[in-house]
C-alpha cells in the first residue's frame, strides 16, 4: 500500500443555504496522477479548497502529507493551480514567477534560473520581460501553470487545468502533467472533460451533489461497472442506425453523439448480432468496436442528467 | 520571514515603478520651488510703481510730505530697488471733492490708457485732527498693499500730530517703541535657542504629513487589496502566504513607499532652503527684489524627530490595517466609498485635536486625546511641541497606541482572512462579526 499523500476524511462543507460537499471520503495515494470528477457546481472545487486549507470544513478532517495542521505550512511541498486563476496585470511576466517562487520559499536566483527554463519549455521566451497584461489568456494560464510548478512540488493540485485552452496548449500541459507524476510525484487534479481523464487518470473520484459516487482505479472502475460495450463510428445513413439501436434485445443502452455512438450491449450479447443489423439496414461503419465501458458512459450513468446544478460555488462563498 | 520580505519587495518595487509615483514624486518639489520663486517672480514683473494721486484738502504743506514718503518707498532692499509708488500731489484746497470725481473716473482703467492711475490718498486738516488719511483704489483688498500703505502713512501721520502739538517728534518716536516679545523655548529645563511658534508649526506640519499619507496611501492599501480580489491573484496567494503575511506585508511595503516619497520631497525642501537665493538668481529675481515667500524649515529637535517618527509608523500601521479590511470586504473601489467612512471619521477626528489641544497642551483632555489609539499619533507630536510631555505619560501612551494597533491589525488579520475570499457583496456588521470570531 502505497503512502497516502492527501486523506480527506468525512468532509462536509456547508455555505448559507446549501450543502457544498457531503460526508466526503477519499485518499490520494503518493505518486500517479489522481481525478477528481463531477458536473459543475459539483463540489470539485470547494474539496480543493478544503485539501488547501483555504476553507475549513464544518465537519470531518483533512490531512495533507501526514499533517492536519493545514496546507499552508507546507506549501513549499505543494503546487496549487487554483480555479479562480488570476495574475498582477502590470507585472512583468519574469517578476510575476519570481514573485510566486519566493512566496514558496525558493531564492530569488534560483527562481529566475528556473523562470526561464519553463518559459523557454512553453514557447514564452519572447514574453520575459512583457507585461502580464499584454499576454492572451491562454498564454496568462501558462505562466499560472508554471507558478504553481517551479518550485518543483512533491504534490501538486490543479483545478481545471485544462480549461480554457487550445488543442495544441492543452496538449502540452497534460504532457507536462504526465511527465511529473512519471518522476514519482503526485498530481491531483479536477475536471469535467472525461476524456482527459480517462487518458491521464490512475485514479478516480467521481462526485455530484457533494456527495462520492465513484472511487477507484480506472481498470477497478470499469470492471465494476461491467458489461460490454460497442463504440460505433458512421459514416452513412446513420439515422437508420437509430432504429437497430432501438433494440433493447441487442442494446441496453445508448449514448448517441450524432456521428459517433456507444452503446451497452444487452445480456448475453457478443456484438455479431448488432453488427449484422447494422449492415442489413445499410449503415456505413468505420468503427465498431467492443471495449469497457468508456467514463463517459460511467460518467453518465452514475451522475446522471440531474447531477449538474445550475450554480457554481463561488456565488455562495 | 522571507516570505514577508518577497511581498513588502513587490509591493514597494511595483508600486515605485509606476508613472503616478513618479510624476508625484517630481512634482513635489517643482511645487516647492514654485512657491518659493513664483511671487517674487510676479512681483519683480510689475517694473513702474503704483501710480497714485495725493490729494491735500489743506494747504499742501502735509501733502507734500505724505508724497515724498510713497516715492521714498522702495521694493526690496538694494540700491538698485524699484520704486514702490510713483506719487502726484495735487493740491485741491475747497475743491477737493471734485477733484476726486473727476479723479475717481481715470482710476483702475487698463494699465495702456493715457493717465490711468491706481488709487487716491486723500488727507486734510480735519483728518490730521482725527489721525485719518483714506485711499481709493482697486487694490483696497489685498491685505499686502494696505499694510504697506499704513506702514508708509502711519509714521509721517504721527510726526506731523507730534508737530503740531508742539512735540519735538525725535525724541517722541524714539520713546514710543512697540514692545517686542522674544520668545525661546525651554526644554526639560534647557533653553533652547527655538522660537515657539517654528516647532509649534513643524509639529503641525508634521500632523498634515501623517494625514496626507494616510490618504494618499491607506487608501493605497486598500485599492490593492481590492485589486488583488478582482484579478482573482488572492486565492494562489493565500495558498503559500498567511492572511497576516499578506496584510503585514502589504503595509510594510507601501509604506516604505510614502517614506521614500515623503524622504524625497523633505530633501527637496531642505535643499530649497540651503540654496534660495541661487535658485531665485536662476529664475533670474534677485535677492534684492524679495517679497517672495522666504522658504523656512525650522530646524528639527532630535526627541520631537524620534516621537514623530514613531507616532508616524504606529498611525500608519493601525490606519493601513483598517484600510486593508475595509478593502477585503468589498468588491469594488464604489463599494469602499461608504466602508471607510468610520476609518475617515478617525483621521478627521485626530487632525481636529491637533487644535482642540492648542490652549491646555498638559490638560485632561490632551492627556485622554494621547490615550486613544486612533487620535495619539496626531496628538502627541504637537503636544510634545508645545510643552514636552512627561516620559512616564509618553511611555504609556505609546504602550496604549501599540495596545490598540495590534487588537485592530488582529481584528484585520480576521476580517481580511475571510473577506479576501468573499466575492459578489459586501459584507454586513453581521458577516463581520462572524469573520471576527470565526477560529
Amino acid at each position: 500500500m502505497a503512502e497516502t499523500v492527501i486523506a480527506v476524511n468525512g468532509v462536509t462543507k456547508r455555505f448559507s443555504g446549501h450543502t457544498a460537499v457531503k460526508n466526503l471520503s477519499m485518499s490520494v495515494a503518493r505518486g500517479g496522477i489522481f481525478g477528481l470528477l463531477g458536473p459543475n457546481g459539483a463540489g470539485k472545487s470547494t474539496t480543493i479548497r478544503m485539501i488547501m486549507n483555504i476553507f475549513m470544513p464544518d465537519e470531518g478532517q483533512v490531512a495533507v502529507l501526514g499533517s492536519t495542521a493545514g496546507s499552508r505550512g507546507l506549501s513549499a511541498r505543494i503546487g496549487y493551480l487554483p480555479e479562480e486563476r488570476g495574475l498582477y496585470p502590470k507585472m512583468k511576466v519574469i517578476d510575476q514567477i519570481i514573485f510566486l517562487a519566493e512566496t514558496k520559499g525558493i531564492p530569488r536566483a534560483v527562481a529566475r534560473k528556473r523562470a526561464g527554463e519553463w518559459l523557454a519549455r512553453l514557447d514564452l521566451g519572447d514574453w520575459t520581460a512583457k507585461k502580464v497584461q499584454d499576454l492572451s489568456k491562454g498564454m496568462q494560464q501558462k505562466i499560472q501553470f508554471i507558478g504553481a510548478l517551479l518550485h518543483e512540488p512533491e504534490l501538486v493540485i490543479l483545478d481545471e487545468p485544462f480549461s480554457g485552452l487550445d488543442p495544441v496548449n492543452s496538449k502540452t500541459m497534460r504532457e507536462i502533467v504526465v511527465d511529473i507524476a512519471r518522476q514519482g510525484r503526485t498530481v491531483l487534479f479536477s475536471t469535467h472533460i472525461m476524456e482527459h481523464a480517462e487518458k491521464m487518470c490512475d485514479h478516480i473520484v467521481i462526485i455530484a451533489h457533494g456527495e462520492k459516487r465513484v472511487d477507484g482505479t480506472l481498470a477497478e472502475i470499469k470492471r465494476e461497472f461491467g458489461g460490454q460495450h460497442v463504440a460505433l463510428t458512421f459514416t452513412r445513413n446513420a439515422e437508420r442506425a437509430a432504429r437497430v439501436l432501438a433494440d433493447r434485445t441487442l442494446v441496453s443502452k445508448v449514448s448517441d453523439f450524432g456521428a459517433t455512438a456507444e452503446v451497452a450491449l444487452a445480456a448475453n450479447e457478443s456484438g455479431d448480432r448488432l453488427l449484422e443489423a447494422l449492415v442489413r439496414e445499410g449503415v456505413g461503419l468505420s468503427r465498431f468496436q467492443v471495449m469497457e465501458a468508456s467514463l463517459q458512459s460511467i460518467f453518465e450513468a452514475r451522475v446522471g442528467v440531474d447531477g449538474a446544478r445550475p450554480f457554481a460555488m463561488r456565488e455562495e462563498s | 520571514m522571507s516570505k514577508v520580505f518577497a511581498v513588502i519587495r513587490r509591493e514597494f518595487v511595483e508600486r515605485v515603478r509606476t508613472k503616478a509615483f513618479v510624476i508625484g514624486t517630481l512634482l513635489g518639489p517643482v511645487f516647492f520651488i514654485g512657491m518659493a520663486v513664483l511671487p517674487a517672480l510676479l512681483l519683480s514683473r510689475e517694473t513702474t510703481g503704483r501710480k497714485v494721486v495725493v490729494i491735500d484738502a489743506g494747504t499742501g504743506e502735509f501733502g507734500a510730505k505724505i508724497t515724498a514718503a510713497l516715492a521714498a518707498a522702495k521694493k526690496g532692499t538694494g540700491a538698485d530697488a524699484e520704486s514702490k509708488f510713483v506719487p502726484t500731489l495735487v493740491v485741491a484746497g475747497t475743491r477737493a471733492e471734485e477733484v476726486r470725481d473727476s479723479l475717481v473716473r481715470m482710476t483702475g482703467l487698463s494699465k495702456r490708457a493715457e493717465g490711468s492711475i491706481d488709487g487716491l490718498v486723500m488727507v486734510s486738516e480735519s483728518g490730521i485732527a482725527k489721525g485719518q488719511a483714506s485711499y481709493l483704489g482697486v487694490n483696497v483688498g489685498s491685505p499686502r498693499d494696505m499694510e504697506d500703505l499704513r506702514g508708509i502713512l502711519s509714521p509721517v501721520m504721527m510726526t506731523e500730530r507730534l508737530q503740531r502739538a508742539g512735540v519735538d517728534p525725535v525724541v517722541a518716536l524714539g520713546a514710543v517703541v512697540p514692545l517686542s516679545l522674544e520668545t525661546r523655548k525651554v526644554s526639560e529645563g534647557k533653553l533652547t535657542n527655538e522660537s515657539g511658534g517654528a516647532t509649534f508649526a513643524l509639529a503641525y506640519a508634521m500632523g498634515f504629513i501623517l494625514y496626507i499619507s494616510l490618504l494618499l496611501y491607506g487608501t493605497q492599501v486598500m485599492s490593492s487589496v481590492i485589486e488583488e480580489k478582482s484579478n482573482r491573484i488572492m486565492e494562489i496567494l493565500v495558498s503559500s502566504l498567511t492572511p497576516f503575511q499578506l496584510l503585514l506585508g502589504k503595509v510594510v511595503g507601501v509604506g516604505a513607499v510614502s517614506m521614500l516619497q515623503i524622504g524625497v520631497w523633505t530633501t527637496a525642501a531642505k535643499l530649497l532652503r540651503d540654496y534660495q537665493p541661487q535658485i531665485m538668481k536662476a529664475f533670474g529675481v534677485s535677492g534684492a527684489a524679495g517679497g517672495g515667500m522666504p522658504f523656512m524649515l525650522p530646524s528639527m529637535p532630535t526627541d520631537l524627530l524620534v516621537i514623530f517618527l514613531i507616532y508616524f509608523a504606529l498611525g500608519f500601521l493601525l490606519y493601513s490595517a483598517a484600510y486593508a479590511a475595509i478593502g477585503s470586504m468589498c468588491t469594488t473601489i464604489q463599494e469602499t466609498q461608504q466602508a471607510q467612512m468610520p476609518v475617515m471619521l478617525f483621521i478627521i477626528m485626530g487632525l481636529m485635536s491637533m487644535f482642540a489641544l492648542l490652549n491646555e497642551p498638559n490638560g485632561t483632555l490632551a492627556r485622554v486625546l494621547s490615550l486613544i489609539p486612533p487620535l495619539a499619533p496626531f496628538v502627541v507630536p504637537v503636544r510634545h511641541s508645545i510643552a514636552p510631555i512627561p516620559i512616564g505619560e509618553l511611555l504609556l501612551s505609546i504602550a496604549s497606541t501599540v495596545a490598540g494597533l495590534l487588537l485592530i491589525v488582529w481584528v484585520a488579520a480576521r476580517i481580511y482572512r475571510v473577506g479576501i475570499l468573499s466575492y459578489g457583496k459586501k459584507a454586513s456588521v453581521k458577516d463581520l462579526w462572524r469573520w471576527v470570531r470565526a477560529s
